[in-house]
């Protein structure tokens, strides 16, 4: 390996950035980096269509730098629309996104919900075992990961698509990653949730439930409606929205809290 | 890494002949003059191993003399039939220049290879994990990274896990392994993906060594078995985790995301701490 190149590349200016191995042909596509994507700089001859991403452009796929403007947030961006998708009131969320809806919400959120499900669910279980019967023990059953993975990301995943699709087939506009956004955001109001599903009361557990149930469901049905535009078609489309929201809700509530 | 270039270059590049007929008249010339000429460390004093890191210890013994060789062939090819001399001269000086900069790694002993990159591992540890004055410049922290010492880690944290389960022990080693392994591509590709610069192995290759004071937790927590002290364990080990991935998260995106970036990072470990924890 060369090392004298490290110290010569156009980045090493870049304070505490580690730059990336060059090669003679990559070398000319960093005088580009400012005008193309922010994307990296994949390793090996870069594609023809790196500049002009067309949306047919098969090597796009496999490329990073192809994704990254559905990444292009910054953290204060992200903590303001985390928060706002505790309100279900405005149903501007998609105003609020705009021109630059972002994956990392969907990713993230269900991957803590992920987590939270199954630290949170062994502890509640544990608890609630404990209040019956005095001498159970602790024991940590590795299922809730799985259940909880498969669940949560199940969810996140096909109902957007699902939705998308129906509604192309019904004529209305839709756009994919709003749709992939937004239902990831409305996960967010179930971390709080878990946490709060710890406490063994089995009324008060029901209670949170239809509550944090309620306001996602809400949250998701005033802002697919704000956006779609309330026709009477649609509206079986909102009541199925609201109804699988409450059906996750209550999913979480039986099997991770039961 | 720095056997890539063994591949390419030519057995004996002013001979004519292809490589597959200068490997089989080798060959023939090592067996019909015996076992002595075809000695598996023989290393030639001109050419220097093709290395680039300060760490790899020069442990490539002398070459021994031909002539010594030769000598010691002749004797214990007399009882057999006797081989002419110049083809054995000829054999071993195309050994010594055939063989010559490619197959240092191919053709050490094994425990040579083996020391080599234990050294690295625990160069590499004591550079990420240690307070070293290179943690302010992350391109020089792991600049000779590797991917076996984040192997070692990886599979000790899950057969620790899976040892402490009580039940459903495989299940509990294939979570976590699979937490781990899939974790620390997923933070790359995040870094990545933010619009950070760093290179992908380095960066799988950092989270694998930061994973070494968790490995030292779980260590512990097999050990002994009070909930009370796992808790204060694995938080030491979970602070000591994020303080040594850090920097290099920190600095590879913009500032406005740096953020975004940690989090992930901070949720993997925290996790991982979790289960230490709960594992019974």
């Amino acid at each position: 390996m060369d090392e004298s190149s490290y110290w010569n590349l156009p980045t090493s200016h870049l304070l505490g950035s580690v730059p990336a191995v060059v090669n003679e042909e990559s070398e000319a596509s960093y005088g580009r980096r400012g005008g193309g994507g922010r994307g990296y700089q994949t390793l090996g001859p870069p594609t023809e269509g790196f500049d002009q991403q067309s949306q047919n452009n098969w090597k796009g796929v496999f490329s990073i730098s192809s994704y990254t403007q559905y990444f292009d947030v910054d953290t204060d961006v992200v903590v303001n629309r985390f928060i706002s998708s505790f309100y279900p009131a405005g149903g501007d969320f998609f105003n609020k996104i705009g021109a630059n809806p972002d994956l990392y919400g969907l990713i993230w959120i269900t991957t803590t919900l992920v987590f939270m499900l199954a630290a949170f669910g062994n502890c509640a279980t544990y608890l609630i075992q404990k209040r019956t019967d005095r001498t159970t023990s602790w024991s940590f059953d590795v299922g809730y990961v799985n259940a909880a993975a498969c669940g949560i990301y199940g969810y996140s995943l096909v109902v957007p698509v699902a939705f998308y699709f129906l509604l192309r087939y019904l004529g209305s506009n839709a756009s994919l990653v709003r749709f992939l956004c937004m239902w990831g955001y409305s996960l967010s109001i179930f971390i709080p949730t878990a946490f709060l599903l710890l406490i063994p009361v089995e009324i008060l557990r029901w209670i949170i439930t239809l509550i944090a149930g309620t306001a996602s469901s809400c949250f998701v049905t005033l802002n697919l409606t704000s956006y779609i535009g309330g026709s009477n078609d649609l509206r079986m489309m909102m009541v199925a929205a609201f109804l699988l929201q409450m059906a996750l809700a209550i999913f979480i509530k039986v099997w991770f809290f039961p | 890494m720095s056997n890539s270039h063994s591949d390419t270059i030519p057995l004996h590049p002013s001979n004519s002949q292809s490589d597959i007929d200068e490997i089989r008249s080798l060959i023939d010339d090592s067996v019909h003059s015996g076992p002595a000429v075809v000695l598996p460390a023989r290393h030639p004093a001109t050419i220097p191993p093709p290395s680039s890191s300060p760490f790899i210890s020069s442990n490539i013994p002398p070459p021994p003399p031909i002539s010594s060789s030769s000598s010691l062939q002749k004797l214990q090819s007399v009882p057999a039939a006797p081989p002419p001399p110049p083809p054995v001269g000829n054999s071993s000086s195309i050994v010594a220049n055939g063989f010559g900069p490619p197959p240092n790694t191919l053709t050490e002993p094994v425990l040579d290879t083996v020391k080599r990159d234990l050294w690295r591992i625990v160069s590499n540890l004591k550079l990420v994990v240690f307070p070293n004055p290179f943690r302010e410049d992350p391109g020089k922290a792991l600049r000779d990274w590797d991917l076996w010492g984040p192997f070692f880690f990886i599979v000790f944290l899950g057969v620790a896990l899976s040892w402490s389960a009580s039940v459903k022990k495989s299940q509990v080693f294939a979570v976590a392994f699979a937490l781990l392994a899939a974790g620390a591509v997923i933070l790359t590709l995040n870094v990545l993906l933010l619009g950070g610069h760093i290179i992908f192995f380095q960066s799988l290759s950092l989270l694998g060594y930061c994973l070494f004071p968790l490995d030292v937790g779980a260590l512990i927590c097999m050990l002994k078995d009070n909930v009370v002290a796992k808790v204060i364990i694995v938080c030491l080990a979970l602070a000591w985790s994020s303080w040594a991935a850090y920097p290099f998260m920190s600095s590879a995106v913009n500032p406005n995301r740096k953020a975004l970036a940690l989090y992930p990072v901070l949720l993997m470990y925290l996790s991982v701490g979790f289960l230490i924890i709960a594992i019974d």
